[in-house]
């Protein structure tokens, strides 16, 4: 069976479990150690589908711990960042040695996320719960939608580079496993790619999810870079911002380990294998997949937000 | 073609210090988390306590565990849950090390706008590391 059918099928039976295992949270019997178990599984299988899906790990583990499980949304979007950071740390050596990902694309977007990044922690914390579980809801509704009906292109024109991108030297030649061609690529729309990495950054430490989610459509869709490039820079531009805002819910104590560490050896193994499948496995699926999930936890987050299932 | 080609040396420079760094804070949660999950170390809060309180906003559950904030948990590393905080605190660090350790190459080259990028990278990492952003509530 093809690894995405595994994941396919093993993902939405996980997640089928944490309801039934949060239900039973009131219920003084439940020994504190099902939860790390129970995380550690969960996002195992993300980290596998957050890898190969180039939307980092705090898309998906926010929404679906923050609904399924007891802990408190401060301490989920702590973890969040965490283990997206992670995930992004952990395949990033694998793929800035192939030349999938690169450095000097993604150190000017990443400096301009990571500030504003901050900022979006600061105000995350700031805000009141629902209100954040509303718009989190919401948000992950219209990322879901936006995956669906994006139509992103393996490798898009880019006829005349513009003129801050070539000086900044965004450019670079990759090897297309797929295909056993060498593929050279380059950059346009440069500086609204860089205030468009500014919104990513403010609503990835807001809502600690990570940002892969709207790294690879802009820079794929809006930038032109080729779709492989842009999953695997995404990867390591959100480790930067992950780490500026990751560092504000860590000193302001938003941090429980017994919640953040299985979640972060999970996703990290799944990371592992994620990075290894990346050039093998075929982008639709993994798509529709990974939109499936959203769908399901962001119905759950608005829901929750709004007073309507807590 | 080999994969090197594909790569510049400050690139591969960057994934052999992020590949050493995530390693070694991937070994420091693994260790620690045993340590806290078995109590080897007594841990500040009772793991059997937790639940009573891990569903409250975070300074309610400062309040009401006497749990640190910022960098005070360096001098509490006796206790077995904060333990953890050194590997979550390496993996916070490693993208620092990793741009401090391609900065010369870029100031070497001699590359400004990289070099710039940088430092002020660096600069932002630590004033968010450093709790001089972020502070108040």
């Amino acid at each position: 069976m093809r690894p995405t059918r595994w994941l396919s099928l093993l993902l939405p039976l996980a997640l089928g479990l944490a309801p039934a295992a949060a239900w039973a949270a009131d219920a003084p019997a439940v020994p504190w150690w099902v939860w790390p178990l129970g995380l550690f599984a969960v996002t195992f299988l993300l980290g596998i589908v957050a890898v190969l899906g180039g939307v980092g790990g705090g898309v998906l583990f926010v929404p679906i711990v923050g609904g399924f499980f007891p802990f408190h949304l401060d301490f989920v979007r702590g973890a969040g960042l965490l283990l997206a950071l992670s995930g992004a740390l952990s395949a990033g050596p694998a793929l800035l040695r192939s030349g999938l990902a690169s450095l000097r694309l993604a150190m000017p977007l990443a400096l301009v996320g990571s500030i504003t990044s901050i900022f979006g922690a600061i105000a995350g914390l700031a805000l009141p719960v629902p209100v954040v579980q509303t718009a989190l809801g919401f948000l992950i509704l219209a990322i879901a939608v936006l995956m669906w009906r994006s139509t992103k292109t393996d490798r898009p024109e880019v006829p005349v580079p513009d003129r801050l991108g070539a000086a900044l030297g965004m450019r670079g030649c990759f090897r297309d496993a797929a295909t056993r061609e060498d593929v050279d690529w380059r950059v346009h729309r440069t500086p609204l790619g860089l205030a468009l990495f500014a919104g990513i950054g403010f609503m990835a430490g807001m809502f600690g999810l990570g940002a892969g989610w709207a790294n690879v459509p802009v820079l794929n869709l809006v930038m032109g870079v080729p779709l492989r490039v842009s999953v695997s820079t995404s990867g390591l531009v959100l480790s930067v911002i992950d780490t500026s805002a990751a560092w504000v819910y860590v000193n302001r104590g938003a941090l429980l380990p017994l919640l953040v560490v299985p979640s972060i050896l999970g996703v990290m193994l799944g990371a592992r294998i994620g990075g290894r499948l990346v050039q093998t496995v075929r982008a639709a699926t993994i798509r529709k997949v990974v939109i499936s999930l959203m769908l399901v936890a962001g119905a759950r987050a608005l829901a929750k937000g709004l007073g309507i299932w807590s | 073609m080999d994969e090197r080609d594909y790569a510049s040396p400050e690139q591969r420079l960057y994934a052999a210090w992020l590949d050493a760094g995530t390693k070694l804070g991937f070994v420091a949660l693994v260790i620690t988390f045993f340590i806290h999950v078995f109590e080897l170390v007594p841990p500040g809060i009772a793991l059997e306590h937790l639940p009573l309180y891990w569903h409250l906003p975070v300074e309610e559950f400062l309040r009401m565990t006497g749990a640190p904030k910022g960098w005070a948990w360096i001098a509490r590393l006796g206790e077995g849950d904060l333990l953890n905080f050194v590997g979550v605190a390496i993996l916070g660090l490693v993208t620092v090390v990793c741009y401090l350790r391609v900065l010369p190459r870029f100031l070497r080259a001699p590359d400004r706008v990289f070099a710039a990028i940088c430092i002020a990278e660096v600069l932002v990492l630590l004033a968010a590391a450093l709790h001089l952003v972020g502070t108040g509530h």
